[in-house]
């Protein structure tokens, strides 16, 4: 019975869509919160139960026992290490949250609405416990589903776009890179005479069995699904209009945790799968971080729709994370794995915030209000707490995962002794800019909503229903509350996450200065078994590459 | 202009040779003072509470008076504690291990002397003007007081960390915090758009030079693998660095550094935002915008001493960016009317002596300088608050008169005497004297060499222009014949006044707290000595000594200086009296002279204006990035989107059409269609081993 260990962290949010089902409507958000509650209270014994949390290892390693298909090797087979109960932990946490945030939101088809956000837990609790290649295709694939319903029945105006738009979008690109998996599992087949999709096995055979042309189009095909996810520029274009006809609820977990399965791709299946692949096109895919993170920073500044501002930070901010796990080395892929846990804090929270003040004024338009504090203080402490979050401010979360992500792209210069890399100082100098941009758009809208004169729109009573209190209700203070705990918690003590990160990190990165040095000799900017070099070679490879963001952008 | 290599000079150096390699680690008994940074952190949670609790009473200002002062007493027990560099433990915080690779920023202090320094005035001035304001803010008790409170709170707990962190990642926490809590508190009146605009502009101008900072850090890390000061200043003074292969990554770091420098620290190019920052209540600008947080560049500098002197010119640049900044800003204060923006303009020149200062390798000096400012500038805004605070905000020189002869003003304006004398350098009296001319006179110290002889009268220069702003305001404002008129506070929204006004003179806390600070002014007169002596023990202890051949008066500028700074801020002080007290029309119709001349008109135009430098910056960097972001944004939404992801989503569709005639109702068609799609899956499955060798071998070349 090992696997009800994670086993449970499906079943409980499924059995909460049962019940959603056949009890009345009017109870249905009780139930929903309680089976999310009961669930992250689960999350929260199997994280203080896991043994793994520093060697990197594995744990509650089980396969579900009626799901078996031995001929075909799939097992369903679940597992977690320390990143992947950390964004499992992230999801449990955030779902109860943006249930109980939904309260007064969602008025119409409640049964459904909670139904299908129990339906989401389970999918994406399901990809991040996933040991079996099936299992976290099934889960990957379905997160879209419930996804594509939250909008398209509880979303805003131009809602059957956005969700056509994400469904065809993400759907596309997982397919090909289900695809590319596939292509591993049948070069598994071949090789051996049977089939596998264990995770663990396929990733072995696949970094030392496929040619470097061969990694090359399963990189492509697997970075058409996770970049699209995650989004990379310049298939984000889903993202803003996602985000911006999402109900809230639909939002914080678009943002909080659904583009983290694309990342959470790039580090679980890209970096181990296609090792070689990915030194080859990590200079490349570096840049193209870089210009999202400016690209969309600057788009950021001319946005009028506060939601569409955050959405386009998203864009900005996942830049850094991918930017950081490109970096091949264990501070930047530190920083990429905290990133990924703040970011859902952080713009999870930024989200409700900003849903809080559509559920008031039904507007999203900057240039409508202005000076909220003076009418919603509390609300105006978050939201300045959370923007400084997301900015970076040393002491909260953001700055740590921001900071490391740099670090690990500066340091990722060839002439790094431990861990030599395919960036360098040019890529962060140029990404840093970000930061600078982000502290612009980000003060300026809340220079224009929270501070400033007070202007808000008339809403009439009656068109509306109910009419919330002006500022937040214990309610909304109880969801925002934990994440601002937490995001100073991470800020202030982030050393227990890095520690426990810190093997799976290892074991992920297990290979590859070597592999990096053997490429650096073979292209010639490395003399081989020299770790230390010369300074042109520092020059080489970083100003060239960075020089190249630059002009793009520019 | 051949200067021998600084880093040399610093290697030679024996104080720094005996630097601080080894730095022992306080093991007991020294965890008891890591309560000087943690009291204003409880003090701002006690305000937070107080905020949300809505207290109505004076009880923050009273918490955080006691907090800081029992902050700044342990700060003291501290300093008769010391003997030796020792680093206290507070708080794990950044610490990653992964093989040889360590990462540890932890919360930690690094007592030495120049930590110590920066602290006794941090604690001392914080703890004065908190008791300041808790008078100054009455008005908003119940409103924005608690706010106010948890702010400077705030700032004291970055500050301390910014000054005392024994690593450069947790001076980086202390140095965004202040900038943030500069933030919170020049937008503390945040109904009023200016000030909101100005506080936006100071935190992101200050991003600015973070970022400089923060490079500089990543650079360090990456040539010497950590980021603590003591196995830093360890390496660089073994010299065991790989100088010459690390090539331009060495050498960009002081100037990463020095940007960070200038832009926490308001000098050119990222001084913009000092002036604005007056936006925020005056305590602010006394606590903060003058007397300490606006120093962090000058201790990074004087702290990163030895890694200032990884490139020959690095030093060199800091010292004239200082001098021209001096210049520049005290032009600007000249032709102001605002007393307060008079005062920040002239913070930004004494900053430029400081950066001059440490430039030259002065670093006792400058050092002295920002002790001695701290008091004076502190006394200068400070009596400013208390004219606004008594006249309605009134901040125009123009519009008050007298104040000495007013009842109940009589400290307000004696004090606010004493520290325009100061910064004026009148000689002998005055610590401004003592502390400017140790720094001008080190510009004509014969083997200078970058030039800075130039520098020295550049110093010069300014030090009467200076003399003149600075008494320009006091002869305004405190002599002559009362006349006031109240300030926008007495109106209400629709500008009438609001019935009669009276000036309300300071009371009780207000003059105490001028009193003490002055009596400060005074005591630093004494402490030249003893704040060299703190400074030299330290790693920024690379002081020059006078040179040994100055036998002759005029050899060694030490001696002839003080006699030519002190004329010089004279003749500066006698110009002011004319223009200001004697004949008060004087300067209006020399004003009107020079507006009359087409040419010559351009010259208080530029100056009134600050010489168009805001204006300059919003045209080649804002607006162009602000047309960049609205040209990304349509390119996001019609080419990006529309064309590119909306035009691939058509293809299948254009595909559909094609196949359409297929889907023809036919039996016989779907047969053979059904045949035909079954041959080619055949083919695909068994051709694809080698159309996959095809197209890899398409992608070769990666692989």
């Amino acid at each position: 019975m090992v696997w009800l260990w994670l086993g449970s962290l499906l079943l409980v949010p499924l059995v909460g869509v049962a019940a959603v089902c056949v009890f009345p409507a009017r109870r249905a958000k009780w139930i929903a919160l309680f089976a999310s509650t009961a669930t992250f209270a689960h999350s929260i014994i199997v994280a203080v139960a896991f043994e793994h949390w520093h060697d990197g290892g594995f744990g509650f390693g089980a396969a579900i026992p009626t799901l078996q298909l031995p001929k075909f090797g799939i097992q369903f087979e679940m597992g977690v290490d320390s990143v992947s109960l950390l964004l499992t932990l992230l999801t449990t946490l955030l779902m109860p949250l943006c249930i109980w945030g939904s309260f007064s939101a969602i008025k119409d088809r409640v049964k459904e609405y909670y139904g299908w956000m129990l339906a989401i837990e389970a999918a994406m609790i399901g990809v991040f416990i996933a040991r079996d290649l099936i299992f976290f295709y099934v889960c990957f694939e379905f997160t879209l589903v419930p996804m594509y319903f939250l909008i398209a029945v509880w979303g805003s105006d131009n809602r059957a776009r956005a969700c056509t738009k994400f469904f065809l979008f993400t759907f596309t690109g997982s397919l090909i890179a289900l695809a590319g998996l596939l292509y591993v599992a049948w070069q598994y087949q071949s090789a051996y005479e049977q089939w596998s999709f264990a995770i663990g096995e396929l990733t072995a055979f696949s970094a030392t069995h496929l040619s470097g042309s061969e990694q090359a189009w399963v990189l492509l095909a697997l970075l058409a699904g996770f970049a699209v996810k995650v989004p990379l520029f310049p298939l984000h274009t889903w993202l803003p209009l996602a985000h911006t006809e999402a109900p809230t609820a639909g939002s914080v977990v678009l943002a909080g945790v659904l583009l983290k399965l694309g990342t959470y791709g790039l580090y679980r299946f890209v970096l181990p799968m296609v090792p070689e692949a990915v030194i080859a096109y990590a200079p490349a895919i570096g840049v193209i971080s870089i210009i999202g993170i400016l690209y969309a920073a600057l788009i950021c500044w001319v946005q009028d729709d506060i939601k569409r501002l955050v959405a386009y930070s998203s864009v900005s901010h996942l830049g850094f994370c991918v930017l950081g796990l490109f970096s091949l080395n264990p501070l930047g892929l530190q920083g990429s794995v905290i990133y990924m846990l703040n970011h859902g804090l952080s713009t999870g929270a930024l989200f409700f915030l900003v849903g809080m003040i559509y559920e008031r004024y039904h507007t999203r338009d900057m240039s409508k209000l202005s000076g909220l504090s003076a009418r919603m203080p509390v609300w105006a402490f978050f939201m300045v707490f959370f923007v400084l979050s997301s900015v970076g401010l040393p002491g909260l979360n953001g700055f740590i995962g921001e900071f490391l992500c740099l670090l690990g792209a500066f340091t990722a210069s060839a002439d790094n002794a431990t861990h030599p890399g395919l960036l360098g100082p040019w890529y962060a100098a140029v990404a840093a800019l970000g930061m600078i941009f982000a502290a612009m758009y980000l003060l300026i809208m809340v220079g224009k909503v929270v501070f400033g004169p007070l202007v808000e729109p008339v809403v009439k009573a009656k068109e509306h229903g109910e009419r919330l209190p002006a500022d937040l209700t214990w309610r909304e203070i109880g969801v925002l509350t934990p994440l601002a705990v937490l995001c100073l918690a991470i800020g202030m003590q982030p050393h227990p996450l890095t520690h426990a990160a810190q093997g799976s990190i290892d074991a992920v990165l297990a290979t590859y200065p070597e592999r990096v040095r053997h490429h650096l000799a073979l292209s010639g900017q490395l003399a081989a078994g020299s770790a230390v070099d010369e300074p042109e070679d520092l020059g080489g490879s970083g100003v060239g590459g960075g020089g190249d963001g630059g002009r793009v952008d520019g | 202009m051949a200067a021998a290599p600084i880093s040399g000079l610093l290697a030679a150096s024996p104080l720094v040779a005996a630097g601080p390699a080894g730095v022992p680690i306080a093991q007991d008994g020294l965890g008891f003072y890591g309560l000087i940074l943690w009291l204003p952190a409880i003090s701002m949670v006690l305000c937070g509470v107080c905020a949300a609790l809505r207290v109505k009473s004076k009880l923050p200002a009273w918490i955080t008076v006691g907090c800081l002062g029992a902050s700044f007493g342990l700060t003291v027990g501290l300093y008769r504690a010391y003997e030796s560099p020792v680093i206290i433990p507070l708080l794990q915080w950044l610490n990653i291990q992964s093989g040889q690779l360590t990462l540890v920023a932890d919360f930690r202090f690094y007592v030495d002397s120049l930590t110590l320094l920066w602290m006794l005035f941090v604690t001392g001035i914080g703890t004065l003007i908190a008791l300041y304001a808790s008078e100054y803010m009455e008005t908003d008790v119940g409103k924005g007081y608690s706010r106010f409170f948890a702010g400077i709170s705030v700032f004291l707990f970055a500050m301390i960390a910014l000054v005392a962190a024994d690593n450069l990642l947790m001076l980086y926490l202390g140095w965004e915090g202040v900038g943030f809590a500069s933030y919170w508190l020049i937008g503390y009146y945040y109904r009023k758009p200016s000030a909101v605009a100005a506080a936006k502009k100071a935190f992101i101008v200050n991003r600015i030079g973070d970022l400089g900072l923060l490079l500089g850090i990543y650079l360090i890390w990456h040539n010497f693998g950590t980021v603590q000061y003591a196995a830093l200043f360890e390496q660089i003074n073994a010299g065991g660095y790989p100088d010459e292969t690390g090539g331009w990554s060495i050498k960009a770091i002081p100037y990463l550094l020095m940007l960070g420098a200038f832009g926490k620290s308001a000098q050119i190019p990222l001084y913009v935002w000092l002036p604005d920052a007056m936006e925020g209540p005056t305590p602010v600008s006394a606590l903060i915008h003058a007397a300490t947080m606006v120093t962090a560049g000058v201790y990074l500098l004087c702290r990163m001493l030895p890694v200032m002197g990884l490139h020959d010119l690095a030093l060199p640049t800091v010292a004239w960016i200082g001098g021209l900044t001096a210049l520049l800003s005290a032009t600007i204060a000249l032709a102001q009317y605002d007393i307060k923006r008079i005062f920040a303009y002239s913070t930004i020149s004494q900053l430029g002596y400081m950066f001059m200062g440490v430039g030259m390798l002065a670093s006792a000096a400058g050092a002295y300088h920002v002790f001695t400012h701290a008091f004076f500038k502190a006394v200068l805004f400070l009596t400013a608050g208390a004219v606004m605070h008594g006249f309605a905000g009134q901040v125009d020189l123009r519009k008050i008169s007298g104040l000495l002869k007013m009842p109940g003003w009589r400290i307000t304006g004696l004090t606010m005497l004493y520290a325009c004398a100061c910064l004026a350098g009148v000689p002998l009296l005055t610590s401004g004297f003592f502390s400017k001319d140790a720094i001008m006179a080190e510009a004509f110290v014969a083997e200078a060499g970058h030039g800075y002889r130039w520098l020295g009268i550049i110093g010069i220069v300014t030090a009467f222009l200076t003399a003149y702003y600075a008494f320009r305001v006091w002869f305004r404002v405190c002599a002559g014949e009362p006349h006031f008129e109240p300030g926008e506070e007495h109106h209400d929204a629709s500008g009438r006044p609001r019935g009669e006004f009276h000036p309300h003179p300071p009371r009780l806390a207000v003059n105490l707290v001028l009193v003490l600070i002055t009596v400060g002014a005074v005591w630093s007169i004494f402490l030249k000595r003893w704040a060299a002596d703190m400074v030299a023990d330290s790693t920024a202890g690379a002081v020059r000594e006078a040179p040994a051949h100055a036998a002759g008066f005029w050899a060694d500028p030490h001696l002839w200086m003080p006699w030519v700074a002190g004329t010089v801020g004279l003749v500066g002080i006698a110009v002011a009296w004319y223009f200001h007290l004697a004949d008060r029309k004087a300067a209006e119709r020399l004003k009107n002279a020079l507006l009359a001349n087409p040419v010559a008109r351009l010259l208080p135009l530029a100056l009134q204006n600050k010489w168009y430098v805001d204006e300059v910056y919003h045209a080649t960097i804002r607006f162009p990035l602000w047309i960049l972001g609205h040209i990304l944004n349509l390119f996001d939404r019609y080419v990006v989107d529309l064309s590119l992801v909306d035009g691939i989503a058509k293809i299948p569709r254009a595909l559909g059409r094609g196949f359409q005639p297929l889907h023809n109702g036919i039996l016989h068609s779907y047969a053979i269609s059904m045949a035909g799609g079954a041959t080619l899956v055949a083919v695909l499955v068994f051709l694809l081993p080698q159309l996959v060798e095809f197209l890899g071998g398409l992608l070769g070349g990666q692989g």
